[in-house]
């Protein structure tokens, strides 16, 4: 293992330390242990407030989405493990402004337990009103008739992003609900992995993998994906991609989406344009139109080489709600 | 019985699950990480620490109870238990006491939510099991005590023993779960040892 780290389990600690050290005009550090990031300043009465929350090692996800615009709050593990139901509670108090809260997050098993679990507590306790979106965007993860089971991935920066900026419009939290699910059912995500990542704490690797060889559909954590073999070019990379996308979900003539090409850690950006060419071209001649590509690192899993893609498929409501104004220290849209 | 009941019963409780940690540490190590035993000793201690605040509802009491599991852990077994825990505090929110004949009701509805939690079936070998017996001996005899349902519980245990586990991580060890006592099914054993009366 070559990180940059002290204490491995004080790892996480210390980047959240930081993290709002650098920027405090946009984070600021909550709840017991420090484990809640909630934006600095005090909450808009009765806007609707959104957290998420998952492991720590995936920045910008999830806490580096704290913003205006984005979500309230967040609760953060530790690298690749869920938080905990009190972590998970408190950031829905912090983000409770009146209008109750919606939960929105990825996927994962223990995540979903400890998530649901803090809000029966709040019900019962303080009666806050709350609802859950999850983000299964993750193709390669389950079949499309098992769409309940897959992973959330990269498509949850959509949604933070859409709902977000329907919460910062004061709707009311069935509405920010409703567009956070549709966003949710819009978003088809694809990975691929070339190398690992290491867990500070475990201290080796999560995967072992040739030094000439890539895996199409790996997860963020290293959950096998659907081939492991020669390194291709990444042209070939990226048609795979986009077919394995539109085979899921099809791409018409006058489809307005945006695309993702985002970076799982270690791959460079020259390596994401790269990609971007090919994607562009392909959804163009089916008649589509890309909207706000994002091309970068949006959603990591540590210094994991590897990229994912994601299509998010607009209407005009979504697409609004895309470019309206947000800012976190990751990301600006003006 | 009132709230009090359970506040007596806490001392020994504690010092049940602090004596039973190694093993069910260790038990947990085999198929887990290793740690169940930490979440349960965490989880008693916090027990401890609140005894005195526990309020007369037995519904909010329940509820402090559950979070004491989560607050100490992120651990799904500690989320699974809390989510019995709370199942039951809605059911007896605003009552102060208690009767034995309304448990089997109480193990129901936590039963479910266990399950729904989860997303485990009866049968998979994990705590659910041995708590379904348990709600079932109680369902057909009211009067059970708890020694009786602590020997039902043990043969859910030994009835398993030698079956595959089928969720959570230990299924990625199907066969070597064979012959192993499932940690989750001990621990719940060693919560109902702890709250016996002396």
């Amino acid at each position: 293992m070559k990180k940059l780290l002290n204490d491995p389990y004080k790892y996480v600690d210390e980047m959240l330390v930081g993290m709002c050290a650098a920027h405090p005009e946009i984070y600021r550090q909550t709840g017991e242990g420090g484990r809640v990031i909630a934006r600095a300043g005090s909450q808009r009465p009765d806007k609707v407030g959104i957290v998420s929350g998952g492991g720590s090692g995936h920045l910008p996800v999830f806490t580096g989405y704290v913003g205006h615009g984005l979500l309230d709050a967040c609760a953060i593990g530790d690298v690749f493990a869920s938080p905990s139901v009190e972590q998970m509670a408190e950031a829905m108090k912090v983000a409770h402004a009146g209008a109750g809260v919606l939960r929105l997050y990825g996927n994962y098993g223990g995540d979903v337990m400890n998530f649901d679990m803090a809000g029966e507590q709040l019900e019962m306790e303080e009666d806050i009103q709350s609802t859950t979106v999850l983000l299964a965007d993750d193709v390669s993860s389950a079949p499309p008739e098992e769409g309940e089971k897959r992973r959330g991935v990269a498509g949850m920066v959509y949604a933070f992003k859409i709902a977000g900026a329907a919460a910062e419009q004061m709707r009311s939290l069935e509405e920010v609900t409703r567009i956070a699910q549709e966003t949710a059912d819009s978003c088809r995500s694809v990975g691929a992995a070339l190398t690992p990542c290491t867990i500070p704490q475990a201290g080796k690797a999560t995967f072992e993998i040739a030094d000439d060889e890539m895996e199409m559909g790996m997860g963020i954590h290293g959950e096998p994906g659907v081939w492991r073999d020669k390194l291709k070019p990444a042209d070939d990379i990226a048609h795979e991609m986009v077919d394995r996308l539109i085979a899921d979900r099809a791409i018409d003539s006058g489809d307005r989406l945006s695309v993702m090409v985002n970076s799982l850690g270690a791959t460079p950006p020259e390596e994401l344009y790269i990609l971007y060419r090919v994607v562009k071209k392909r959804v163009e001649e089916l008649g589509a139109t890309i909207v706000m590509p994002l091309v970068g690192r949006y959603a990591t899993s540590m210094e994991m080489s590897g990229v994912s893609m994601t299509f998010c498929f607009l209407n005009q409501e979504r697409e609004a709600l895309l470019q309206a104004p947000a800012r976190c220290a990751f990301w600006q849209v003006e | 019985m009132k709230v009090s009941w359970l506040q007596d019963q806490l001392p020994q409780l504690a010092e049940h699950l602090e004596s039973s940690a190694e093993e069910l540490n260790g038990l947990d190590a085999q198929l887990g990480d290793g740690d169940l035993g930490v979440t349960m000793v965490r989880g008693s201690r916090q027990l401890l620490e609140i005894r005195e605040e526990l309020p007369d509802d037995w519904g909010m009491a329940l509820l402090k109870c559950a979070q004491a599991f989560t607050k100490t852990s992120g651990s799904s077994y500690g989320t699974i238990l809390a989510t019995g825990l709370m199942a039951m505090a809605k059911q007896k929110k605003g009552q102060a006491e208690m009767d034995s004949s309304e448990w089997a009701g109480l193990l129901k509805v936590a039963l479910e939510a266990m399950q729904h939690r989860g997303k485990a079936k009866l049968g998979q070998k994990t705590v659910l099991d041995p708590v379904s017996a348990a709600q079932k001996k109680l369902e057909s005899d009211p009067e059970t005590g708890l020694l009786d349902l602590i020997e039902v519980v043990q043969q859910t245990i030994d009835e398993f023993r030698d079956k595959p586990c089928q969720i959570g991580r230990a299924r990625i060890f199907q066969d070597k779960s064979i012959g192993l006592d499932d940690p989750g099914m001990v621990a719940f054993k060693r919560l109902l040892e702890g709250i016996v009366p002396n």
